[in-house]
């Protein structure tokens, strides 16, 4: 219970990660590197400062609290992410929250106590505890230890993953998991590489290993305009799929929702093919794969 | 359950919906008149009343309406207000020549109502209402005035109390006939020429001004029938004359009759006083007898049921409270309180969820009236039918029924001294509160505080700044404060203050309520009054006591909140310097502000923040608690603020939880707009934590979702789970507004106002406050068109 995990959110009243109302906790860090990714407050394994300008007023409260120096007069760059430990402090002296403090530290029996003060809601409404991220299996001794915990205290587990773990640590987990939303983005190990900079070799298998056991797996796809979106990929995906056994393929819609926030993380922009025509493009992106999967024999969820 | 509002209710709503609301001079008219020149001032005063009342119904207009199934009207106008001179009456004229221009409730009044007002009423009751009565001249004026605009308190027992559940259930087992037996017993045992007498047969008089009233509205029927042409017409007039000649006197064997009785009762209660809440109670429970019994006899059904359901509901939408605009601000919506409970459990704690039940339900969604204020009880056993229907309907936008938890309320009123099976016989008044049905005289609404002004004065010494003199306790500097606790025994030296002058002016009040006036009818109709041979206004029902509603209190326990984590955790500001922002409404103090606003608050399941809230809760609760009411039983508190939240916001500086001179403080127990960061399930269990047991008169709390909620497939069934979550956790009350885009409109324009509102973006919920703005457009968009996005509704 003593266990330590990173997470940067604990969202209540998530309705859509799972049955129920249900409450999804964040986990920080993810091996992958999606070119969409809409949470790129995820990415980093390590706690991090995120400076928002247009909240900026100035007060400079920031710089007398910083212990290393790590901040800069310039509103572009305000935050020298060289020497930023992340401590927090000029996040705890900023009055108008233009700096925050992405990331903290819970020991297992804490999330525990945060997550079960919705447990009358599961309870009334068949939901409970997901973890998403970021990517969980990142940190697979913490949510092993969780996910232990919290079925033990009777809540359900469902875990929201990429599949990029090692099969070996992650089966412990299995029999305390009672949905795992898996993520496929592309069958193509060139092309994966190409949309998330990761091989997809363990992803793919892990799958096959799942689906062998016959987990409770909702195998998900976020459609991606431009991307991953094109006829071969999803043939690829609709035989992959159906080769596992599995008939239900869950489509993601893309949107810019990443954006803004990378600016305040200091992360250059990853290289989205001309994100207007992306986010343009998205409904119509999905209402074409959903029609082609249905015509390759999957049942398609939105 | 198939049943519809039928063409006829369609056409009376529409009648109803396009009628001009009135000021209708008849009752002060006929009530002026018969004390001018009839009354007998050697009579006791409790019969010269019930003598009034008498006269009112039978000389005032007889309206029957195309199509009308049930009769009788609250004024001479299809839609109207009464004015009630021997109370607030006289108040309210004060905006006679501004009745139909005011932009806020307009009122129309009728040719040479205003001269006769002017002339006949005003005259005669300047000097007598109940104000003028309950105290010395001088006191007298100062504190019309004050009541006007006031600051601490307002005090609506001025306007007489009503605020009750009428036993209907004896007046339907009875009948006035049966009353008049009853009477004719008791009277044997009291002495001629007692007040006890007096009182006794002032119910006699009741009675036959009831009974009388149905003849008048008997006899126009016939009338009408003998001119009607249409035959279907014609017989549905018979109909009505034949209802009217047997009810209220005989009890009723129809539902039909059942109705009509009720209805006649609920209108003649209006009239004797305050016309504000006089609340029919579990209608469902009342007439479920009555229906089993004509059901299976096959001389009725479910769908001709409903329709004389709807025909009830909009009678009760006839009439309209009519008050100044001064009035108006503290109690706006052209409310009348007449609430409806339906579900729930019987006396013995079985469910009684009925068909009724469900026609009650499904009329409330179909036939989305200003009156009645329906409520919906829940409790464990409650069918799953029964929640998903009414779930159902708060999903696609109805705002009723408000919802109350049976586990909560029903050792809330046993702790008021009511008996189990009363206890868990409660039905609601007015807005919220909980009252054993039939046999509470409770005064539920007697009086609004204003706490966080108690605040502002501890703040600043007992004088409000910029104030010419002080106005509260003499309490010493805040400077001097080195805790937390010592702010808050500032608050209740303030409070006390406060708390005493309004127990005085309304122990007078009470005292002028039983002097001058009596109610005979609401007495007969109580349980208790006959048996005590006493008026209801003199402490003759089972039940007595008084609520006082705390006005503002998530303001001050939010305050109390900020300057505790500020000021004497993180020390980053001083007392003095907190004293001193508020004072100059922030200007130049920004940053302090947004350090105010940051701190913890209620509604986010955040224990520290919730736990101020019941502090505060307590502290008021304790402090009524040292005295009791004139009438008998205790001084109670209630949490709802009706729209005092508004006009007591607006002589309130700023406050130390960064809420801005003037502005509105939170609406009854629910988190200040813009507090809520953490969605719904952690405001929820917020308002459960609460120490609610010290809510005796009720709360409200608003739940308010984004319209994603609603336009989902599953919207309905994650409504429920909330709501039952909420009611397991411990919750109360629950009232659920599904929003609407304007709301998202005014979010996207004014950032910062509703960051706790969440919008489903795609697989996903996030806070509108984190969106971009083409994101946020996208999201108003969608609601904007309703069109339910089949593709991206779920991910």
């Amino acid at each position: 219970m003593q266990q330590q995990g990173l997470i940067f959110d604990v969202q209540r009243f998530s309705v859509h990660d799972g049955p129920g109302i249900r409450t999804t906790v964040f986990l920080k860090g993810c091996p992958l590197r999606c070119r969409w990714c809409q949470n790129p407050e995820s990415l980093r394994p390590r706690q991090e400062i995120a400076f928002f300008a247009e909240r900026c007023r100035g007060h400079g409260d920031c710089f007398a609290a910083c212990p290393h120096a790590a901040l800069r007069r310039s509103p572009a760059a305000r935050l020298d992410r060289e020497r930023c430990t992340g401590c927090g402090d000029c996040a705890g002296a900023c009055a108008a929250a233009a700096l925050r403090r992405v990331g903290r530290s819970v020991t297992v029996a804490e999330l525990l106590a945060e997550v079960s003060r919705d447990r009358s809601f599961y309870a009334s409404s068949g939901g409970g505890v997901t973890l998403s991220g970021g990517e969980p299996t990142l940190q697979m001794p913490f949510i092993r230890a969780f996910a232990a915990a919290a079925t033990g205290a009777g809540l359900t587990v469902g875990l929201q993953t990429c599949g990029a773990f090692s099969w070996s640590a992650f089966a412990p987990l299995l029999a305390d998991l009672a949905l795992i939303h898996y993520d496929l983005k592309a069958i193509d190990g060139r092309l994966h590489r190409e949309l998330t900079g990761a091989d997809n070799r363990a992803i793919l298998s892990n799958a096959r290993e799942l689906a062998e056991r016959g987990a409770p797996v909702l195998f998900r796809m976020p459609v991606i305009p431009g991307a991953n979106d094109t006829a071969d990929n999803l043939e690829a995906v609709a035989r992959f799929v159906l080769g596992l056994g599995a008939r239900r393929l869950h489509l993601l819609r893309y949107h810019a929702l990443g954006e803004s926030k990378l600016a305040a993380l200091g992360q250059p922009r990853p290289p989205m093919p001309d994100d207007g025509l992306a986010s343009r493009h998205a409904e119509a992106s999905l209402s074409g794969a959903v029609r082609r999967l249905r015509e390759l024999g999957l049942e398609v969820s939105t | 359950m198939t049943v519809t509002v039928s063409d006829r209710v369609r056409a009376l709503d529409r009648d109803i919906r396009a009628a001009a609301p009135h000021l209708c001079a008849e009752r002060a008219l006929l009530v002026t008149r018969y004390f001018k020149t009839r009354a007998d001032p050697h009579q006791p005063t409790v019969m010269q009343k019930a003598e009034a009342l008498r006269f009112l119904l039978a000389n005032k207009a007889v309206h029957i309406y195309p199509g009308e199934l049930l009769v009788g009207c609250f004024t001479a106008h299809r839609v109207g207000g009464g004015l009630y001179p021997e109370l607030h009456g006289v108040a309210v004229l004060e905006d006679l020549f501004a009745f139909e221009t005011r932009p806020v409730n307009p009122l129309r009044l009728a040719p040479g109502d205003r001269y006769r007002l002017l002339a006949e009423v005003l005259p005669y009751w300047v000097t007598r209402f109940l104000a003028m009565r309950a105290f010395p001249l001088r006191r007298a004026l100062a504190f019309v005035k004050d009541q006007l605009a006031p600051r601490f308190y307002l005090i609506n027992e001025t306007g007489g109390v009503s605020h009750f559940v009428p036993d209907y259930a004896g007046l339907l087992r009875h009948g006035t006939s049966g009353y008049r037996a009853m009477v004719a017993r008791e009277l044997a045992s009291v002495a001629p020429g007692s007040a006890e007498e007096s009182f006794l047969r002032s119910v006699l008089i009741a009675c036959q001004a009831l009974e009388e009233f149905a003849a008048g509205y008997a006899r126009k029927a016939a009338e009408l029938a003998g001119a009607e042409t249409d035959p279907s017409r014609r017989e549905e007039l018979r109909e009505i004359a034949a209802t009217c000649r047997r009810v209220p006197a005989q009890p009723p064997e129809t539902f039909r009759e059942a109705l009509q009785a009720i209805l006649l009762a609920q209108i003649a209660l209006n009239l004797e006083s305050l016309d504000n809440a006089v609340s029919p109670g579990r209608l469902d429970q009342l007439l479920w007898p009555t229906y089993q019994r004509e059901v299976a006899a096959g001389r009725l059904d479910a769908q001709a049921a409903f329709e004389l359901l709807g025909c009830f509901a909009l009678k009760l939408c006839e009439i309209v409270p009519a008050f100044s605009r001064r009035i108006t601000r503290f109690h706006g919506g052209l409310f009348n309180g007449q609430v409806v409970v339906v579900g729930g459990q019987d006396r013995d704690g079985a469910d009684a969820t009925n068909e009724l039940t469900m026609l009650f339900v499904e009329l409330m969604d179909q036939l989305r009236t200003r009156q009645p204020n329906y409520h919906a009880r829940l409790h464990p056993g409650s069918p799953r039918s029964y929640r998903a229907r009414i779930a159902a309907a708060l999903a696609a936008g109805a705002v009723s029924p408000a919802l109350y938890n049976d586990d909560v309320i029903v050792p809330l009123v046993r702790s008021r001294g009511a008996s189990l099976e009363d206890a868990r016989d409660y039905a609601t008044v007015g807005c919220v509160e909980p009252v054993a049905s039939g046999n509470s005289f409770l005064s539920t609404d007697a009086a609004l505080v204003n706490v966080p002004l108690c605040l502002e004065l501890a703040l600043h010494g007992g004088r409000q700044p910029r104030a010419w003199q002080r106005t509260g306790a003499a309490t010493t500097a805040i400077a001097g404060c080195a805790a937390i606790a010592d702010v808050i025994e500032l608050l209740r030296q303030q409070l006390d203050f406060a708390l005493h002058r309004l127990l005085d002016d309304l122990g007078a009040i009470e005292r002028a309520n039983g002097r001058w006036h009596p109610t005979p009818l609401t007495s007969m109709l109580l349980g208790g009054c006959i048996a005590n041979h006493r008026d209801a206004s003199s402490g003759g029902a089972t039940y007595n006591g008084s609520g006082i509603q705390a006005v503002g209190v998530v303001d001050v326990a939010d305050s109390l909140s900020a300057l505790d984590h500020l000021v004497f955790r993180e020390c980053r500001a001083t007392l003095a310097e907190v004293a001193s922002a508020c004072r100059n409404n922030f200007a130049g103090a920004e940053k302090l502000r947004a350090r105010l606003r940051a701190a913890p608050r209620y509604g986010n399941d955040d224990a520290a923040a919730d736990g101020m809230v019941g502090r505060v809760m307590t502290l008021f609760a304790d402090l009524l608690r040292a005295r009791t009411s004139w009438r008998g039983g205790e001084y109670v508190a209630g949490f709802y603020s009706v729209t005092a939240h508004q006009a007591f916001g607006e002589v309130v500086g700023a406050l130390p939880n960064g809420r801005g001179a003037g502005e509105p403080f939170s609406s009854g127990l629910s988190p200040q707009s813009g507090a809520e960061r953490r969605g719904p399930t952690a405001t929820l269990c917020s308002m459960a934590h609460l120490p609610l047991a010290v809510a005796k008169n009720g709360a409200n709390f608003n739940l308010e979702l984004a319209p994603w909620v609603g336009a989902e497939e599953q919207g309905a069934a994650w409504l429920g789970a909330l709501i039952d979550g909420s009611f397991a956790e411990g919750g109360m009350q629950l009232q659920v507004n599904v929003l609407d885009p304007a709301v998202l409109i005014e979010a996207r324009d004014h950032p910062g106002r509703y960051p706790g509102l969440l919008v489903r973006v795609s697989g996903y919920s996030a806070y509108f406050d984190d969106l971009s703005p083409k994101m946020k457009q996208e999201i108003i968009d969608r609601t904007m068109y309703g069109r339910p996005n089949a593709l991206s509704r779920h991910s």
